[in-house]
């Protein structure tokens, strides 16, 4: 057991330096979704409802979440197109404490993003500082769970090139599925249905109703924390199951 | 004790036989060499007696552990320097020793006994804090070999270790594989002649993944009439007489 926490923290140190050491990660999981909080807020909170900072920071924290599923696949895809995972496979350390060795260096990560963009949204509206904010944050880690299952998956699955194309996708069903960006009331009752069965919409609201902290709104937790739960556990089962393929190839 | 047992080990992919029957015994202790053309089966040999690649067929204890089986023990005994440079780019010199000696079990004031050596026999002191991606190609393949020692396993495979080296390095790295004679069992894959005749115990030769020769340097000469390993390794191998 102590040489299996030992080997864990000793890879997952390994990639947490990889992904901090590459400036461009640093930009998109906290750069740019900062800079959009700030910007959107200035340029729409005064015209609709979506841009008031006790929706749109909960809502970029989610967004900049879908970077961390580019970014641990990038890592995985990359670590699997160089010999340096092959070689590490003839280590004592198993395939479980392989994938959380990915997964744990970004859980920290994650919580950089929340406090950060909710801090920053606090400053603009100091309603959001309270029990809200704090239950968001930890609402916060359980929604990146989502985000670093698929970044696993995909890093798995495609190859170095294509997994920032796939990731791309993911990043732009967060934005157009999770109806943060523009009013959901006019879309029509199947694209609601799909936008509710689906992650990402769930994910948002689950970090917004948390952050508003009413009674209605934490009786609203339940059901797209669930559904989340369902998709988070369903990709790190496949995840787990395709990285353990991989590493037998 | 054997350290490598293997009996009728085969590796066949699709319509080709990596591997074909292999019976090989290496003692504990020893350096063994293992030569052949390119595709002779070599490097294929070495990633299933790592347990990087699973057999089609055939049995292999490492140590007295069952390949297949034993897995998990025998990756606590093995490691190996592979073909292509293997290190964590972003981390530097330093960071990739700790990596390695970290998976391996080791103690903080191991690791910093493990780094303290690297550095006095491998002259990479001077680059301890400079990331693996900043050093040249030689320098980056260097450090990919001496992480494999990093874990000071009881059985070490190197596959072509000189590739890309310089002669300087080469040199240097015979140096430290002669000095690993007795402590550990080798298993050495190379193109280069004169490396397996200055540094083995015993050669095994290989063409189209069957072992054509295993025996003494001495034993190669006196098996083909030649004087020296380079002439002997092409009579055998154009000659493909099976001397196992």
């Amino acid at each position: 057991m102590r040489n299996s926490l030992s080997r864990i923290y000793a890879l997952s140190k390994r990639n947490a330096k990889e992904i901090v050491r590459d400036p461009l990660s640093l930009i998109f999981m906290i750069g740019l979704p900062l800079f959009m909080e700030i910007l959107f807020y200035f340029l729409f909170h005064k015209l609709t409802d979506q841009f008031q900072m006790k929706y749109l920071a909960p809502g970029i924290v989610v967004f900049s979440q879908a970077f961390l599923a580019l970014f641990a696949g990038q890592l995985i895809a990359l670590d699997r197109s160089t010999s340096l995972l092959t070689r590490l496979y003839v280590s004592p350390a198993t395939s479980v404490e392989f994938l959380l060795s990915y997964a744990l260096p970004i859980l920290p990560l994650t919580l950089v993003q929340s406090v950060l963009f909710f801090v920053v949204g606090g400053i603009f509206d100091t309603g959001l500082f309270g029990w809200g904010m704090a239950f968001a944050i930890l609402f916060g880690i359980f929604t990146s769970l989502f985000y670093i299952a698929m970044g696993i998956l995909f890093g798995s699955v495609c190859n170095e090139k294509s997994v920032g194309g796939i990731a791309s996708i993911l990043i732009a069903c967060q934005s157009l599925l999770s109806g943060m960006w523009f009013p959901i009331d006019g879309l029509g009752d199947g694209m609601l249905a799909l936008m509710n069965a689906l992650p990402f919409r769930n994910a948002t609201q689950l970090v917004q109703n948390a952050a508003l902290g009413s009674g209605d709104a934490w009786v609203d937790l339940f059901r797209p924390f669930l559904i989340l739960l369902g998709y988070t556990l369903a990709a790190f089962v496949f995840a787990v199951l395709i990285f353990r393929r991989k590493m037998k190839q | 004790m054997a350290a490598i047992q293997t009996r009728k080990l085969t590796k066949s992919y699709k319509d080709l036989t990596a591997v074909d029957q292999l019976d090989l015994t290496i003692e504990e202790g020893e350096l063994f060499s293992l030569l052949g053309v390119n595709g002779a089966g070599k490097t294929t040999t070495v990633k299933m007696l790592s347990t990087l690649a699973r057999p089609t067929s055939g049995e292999a204890e490492i140590f007295g552990y069952t390949l297949g089986r034993d897995d998990a023990k025998i990756r606590e005994l093995v490691d190996i320097s592979m073909q292509e440079t293997a290190v964590a780019r972003k981390l530097t010199v330093r960071e990739n020793i700790e990596l390695f000696a970290r998976l391996s079990g080791q103690s903080k004031e191991e690791i910093d006994a493990t780094a303290k050596t690297i550095y006095d026999d491998f002259g990479l002191g001077k680059v301890a804090n400079k990331k693996a991606a900043e050093l040249s190609g030689g320098w980056q393949r260097k450090l990919s070999i001496v992480l494999a020692l990093v874990t000071k396993p009881k059985l070490l495979f190197l596959d072509e270790p000189t590739l890309g080296l310089d002669v300087i390095a080469r040199r240097e790295l015979w140096r430290v594989i002669e000095g690993l004679k007795g402590k550990m069992t080798v298993v050495l894959t190379t193109h280069y002649m004169e490396e397996a005749e200055a540094l083995s115990d015993r050669i095994g030769v290989m063409r189209d993944g069957k072992l054509l020769f295993v025996g003494t340097k001495e034993e190669l000469y006196a098996k083909t009439g030649k004087s020296d390993v380079e002439n002997a390794f092409i009579e055998i191998v154009s000659g493909g007489e099976r001397n196992a």
